[in-house]
Formats: C-alpha cells, sequence, structure tokens
C-alpha cells in the first residue's frame, strides 16, 4: 500500500537519524588538530643555549619515553634537506634529543620542516645537528596556515645508531617559539 | 520581490564576498594557483549551496542546473588540493585527520549521495515524501558539515569571512529545513504531481 503512505518511509527516517548520530561520534572522538597532534607553540622568548652537561647528567635511573613516529609526521617529507639553511625569523623551533636513560645526545641530525609566507611544506627544510647540550634549534619566518592549521614538521631522519622518527605538531601562526623534544631508541 | 530572490541577491553578495576577501587578504598571496583555485571553488560553492534549497518550490529546474555546479566546484577543490599537496590530502582523508577535514570528508560523501539521489529521482520509485526527505535532510547536513569545515579551517576566510560563512550556512540549513516541514506536512496526497522542469 505505497500510495497511502504520507511520510517519509520509517527505515529511510531511522537511517537519517542512524547516520547523523554516527558523524556526531565520529567528530567527537576525532582530534582537533589529528590523531597525536598537540600545540607545541607559544610566544615565549627562546631559552638560550646551556652550557654541555657534564657526562652522564640524567638523574641514574631516570627513563624517557620513546617519541613516536605520529599520524602526517612524514607528510611532505624528503630525505634530501640542505644542512643548516636559514629559513627566516620570528620563530625558533627547538627541542632537547634524548636516548630512554634521558641522556642528552649530542651531534645528533634533526630535519625540520614547515610552512612559511616565503616558502610551502614542500620546499622549506633544513637538517641541523643537536648541540653539546643534546638541544637543536632552527631560525624560521613564523608558521603560515597550511591545510587549515600552522605545523611544524620535526623528525630525526638519518640512518644511524638511533631509529628514524617524524612528529608533526601544530601552533600558532603568532608563536614565537616552538618546543619538540625527541626521545630516540636504538636503531637495532 | 520574491524570497527567492532576496536570498539569491544576498547569497551572490555573499559568495562575491568571499571571493574578494580571499584574493585581497595575505594568506593566499603567493600561494600556488591551484590552492587559489581551489579556495575560490569552494567560496562560490557555499553560496550556491545556500540558494539551492530555495529554488526548490518553483525552480526546479535552475535547481538542478546549481546543483550540478556545486558538484563540480566540490570536486575542483578536492581535486585541487589533492593535486597540489597529495601528502596532506591524503593525511586529511585519512581516520587521524583533524577535526575539520573529517566534516569535509563526510560533506563530500554525503554531496555525492545527494547528487545521485537528485540524479536517480525517477528510477529510484520511491515516495515523493521518501525521497524529499532523503534529498533534504542530508543536503541541510552537507552544509552544516561543509560551512563547519570551513569556519574550523584558519586561513584566508577568517574574520569577517566566518561571518558571511556561519550567514551562508544558517540560509542554506533554514532553507533546507522549512522546505522539508513544508513538503512533508502537505496534506494526505496519493500521488504527487510530477516535478515540474
Amino acid at each position: 500500500m505505497p500510495t497511502t503512505r504520507t511520510g517519509p518511509h520509517p527505515v529511510a527516517v531511522g537511517a537519517v537519524l542512524l547516520l547523523v548520530a554516527m558523524i556526531a561520534a565520529a567528530l567527537w572522538n576525532s582530534d582537533a588538530s589529528g590523531t597525536g597532534a598537540r600545540n607545541v607553540g607559544s610566544t615565549e622568548a627562546a631559552p638560550a643555549p646551556a652550557p654541555a652537561p657534564a657526562p652522564g647528567a640524567a638523574p641514574p635511573g631516570a627513563t624517557c619515553a620513546p617519541t613516536v613516529t605520529n599520524p602526517g609526521g612524514r607528510n611532505n617529507y624528503d630525505d634530501d634537506a640542505p644542512l643548516d639553511v636559514p629559513l627566516g625569523r620570528g620563530l625558533v623551533i627547538t627541542g632537547l634529543v634524548r636516548d630512554t636513560a634521558c641522556r642528552p645526545l649530542p651531534g645528533v641530525p634533526v630535519q625540520v620542516w614547515l610552512q612559511t609566507a616565503l616558502g610551502s611544506e614542500r620546499e622549506n627544510r633544513t637538517t641541523v645537528l643537536t648541540g653539546p647540550d643534546g638541544r637543536y634549534r632552527v631560525d624560521t619566518d613564523p608558521a603560515v596556515a597550511q591545510f587549515g592549521e600552522p605545523n611544524v614538521h620535526v623528525a630525526h631522519d638519518v640512518r644511524g645508531p638511533w631509529r628514524a622518527v617524524f612528529q608533526r605538531h601544530v601552533v600558532d601562526s603568532e608563536d614565537t617559539l616552538a618546543v619538540v623534544d625527541l626521545t630516540l631508541v636504538p636503531s637495532s | 520581490m520574491s524570497a527567492v530572490r532576496v536570498v539569491g541577491a544576498a547569497a551572490a553578495l555573499g559568495g562575491a564576498f568571499l571571493v574578494v576577501l580571499a584574493l585581497a587578504g595575505p594568506h593566499l598571496a603567493g600561494a600556488p594557483a591551484l590552492l587559489v583555485v581551489s579556495t575560490l571553488a569552494a567560496c562560490v560553492a557555499v553560496a550556491a549551496l545556500a540558494v539551492q534549497p530555495w529554488l526548490t518550490r518553483r525552480r526546479v529546474g535552475v535547481h538542478v542546473r546549481v546543483g550540478g555546479i556545486v558538484a563540480v566546484l566540490v570536486a575542483l577543490h578536492v581535486v585541487a588540493l589533492f593535486v597540489e599537496d597529495p601528502d596532506d590530502a591524503l593525511f586529511s582523508m585519512s581516520p587521524d585527520g583533524p577535526t575539520r577535514s573529517r566534516m569535509a570528508l563526510f560533506a563530500t560523501v554525503l554531496l555525492v549521495a545527494v547528487t545521485l539521489l537528485g540524479v536517480l529521482r525517477r528510477r529510484l520509485r520511491w515516495s515523493p515524501a521518501t525521497w524529499r526527505f532523503l534529498h533534504g535532510s542530508l543536503a541541510a547536513l552537507v552544509v552544516v558539515l561543509g560551512v563547519g569545515h570551513a569556519v574550523l579551517i584558519q586561513g584566508a576566510l577568517d574574520g569577517w569571512g566566518t561571518v558571511v560563512l556561519l550567514v551562508l550556512g544558517g540560509l542554506g540549513v533554514v532553507g533546507a529545513v522549512w522546505r522539508l516541514v513544508v513538503v512533508l506536512r502537505r496534506a494526505p496526497r496519493t500521488t504527487d504531481p510530477p516535478p515540474t522542469r
């Protein structure tokens, strides 16, 4: 008796209600900036370089959780980053690179790439080495929104004693400092 | 002046404002051409979506043509982003993408469904009430999710752009709900007249 029905079929109504509930749940359970991405920016001044720590500076018995590559961390990655090229000024991207015993790791290559007003995320990159205190530092123009939000990529991407990790985190466009620490695990 | 003309004029004005804002702002200055094309396609699509429900009363022919234009504009928006930056486009569409991208993904899939419902209207042989409920309610969801996605995006359409986006989205949603209520509350009828073109 389809001709006597005046309202929409109950199955259609139920299907749309179910769909709305599923979409709401999927949005509620999503991360605003993507899974595993956190806001690492601030408007603080960049920390001054610390003096080289004494050997075994980490407290005995300390453990640091290994950094895990997060989704999107490899976006627009290129293994051919030039060493120590200036990316501008206004934003300092820095962080402490340690092993899982929390000991700073000097001389470890770290690649940083991001979108700024002058260069896209695919061309704007450099690799720097950590200093004696285990910190790396990249001076760059401020990050600009790319795919809806300013974001920075930090990676240890070179084959060597430490396993590669790739990070994608977000900042605000007015931020002057972004801190991304890495805890590396041996590659073997 | 009929309601549809007022809404049409408001939507055209809103769309033109979004286009000018996107082109005049710093965000797209020096941006790759594909990104500019993608953004402008989306600006026009939002304005067209705002007017769509208001066309269903007496201008179904125009509604069908504008629907086709919206589908093409959204396809252009997505494909341009994909070609410009495949890594980030795929990440955005993945289950790990940010909330704003997930909204866009749902809106796009639903727009495909709404467009297919429109194209297949006669072949589906569903009752007019069922077809209208599905087409209209899913279209309202497209507007909510699509505009929500645009509002959450940081970039060319911040500030006044957000206000205009919300007004255009409001026009679309109010129109869709109003039309749904009107067509579903109509007096019982054994058969609806065929759609006028």
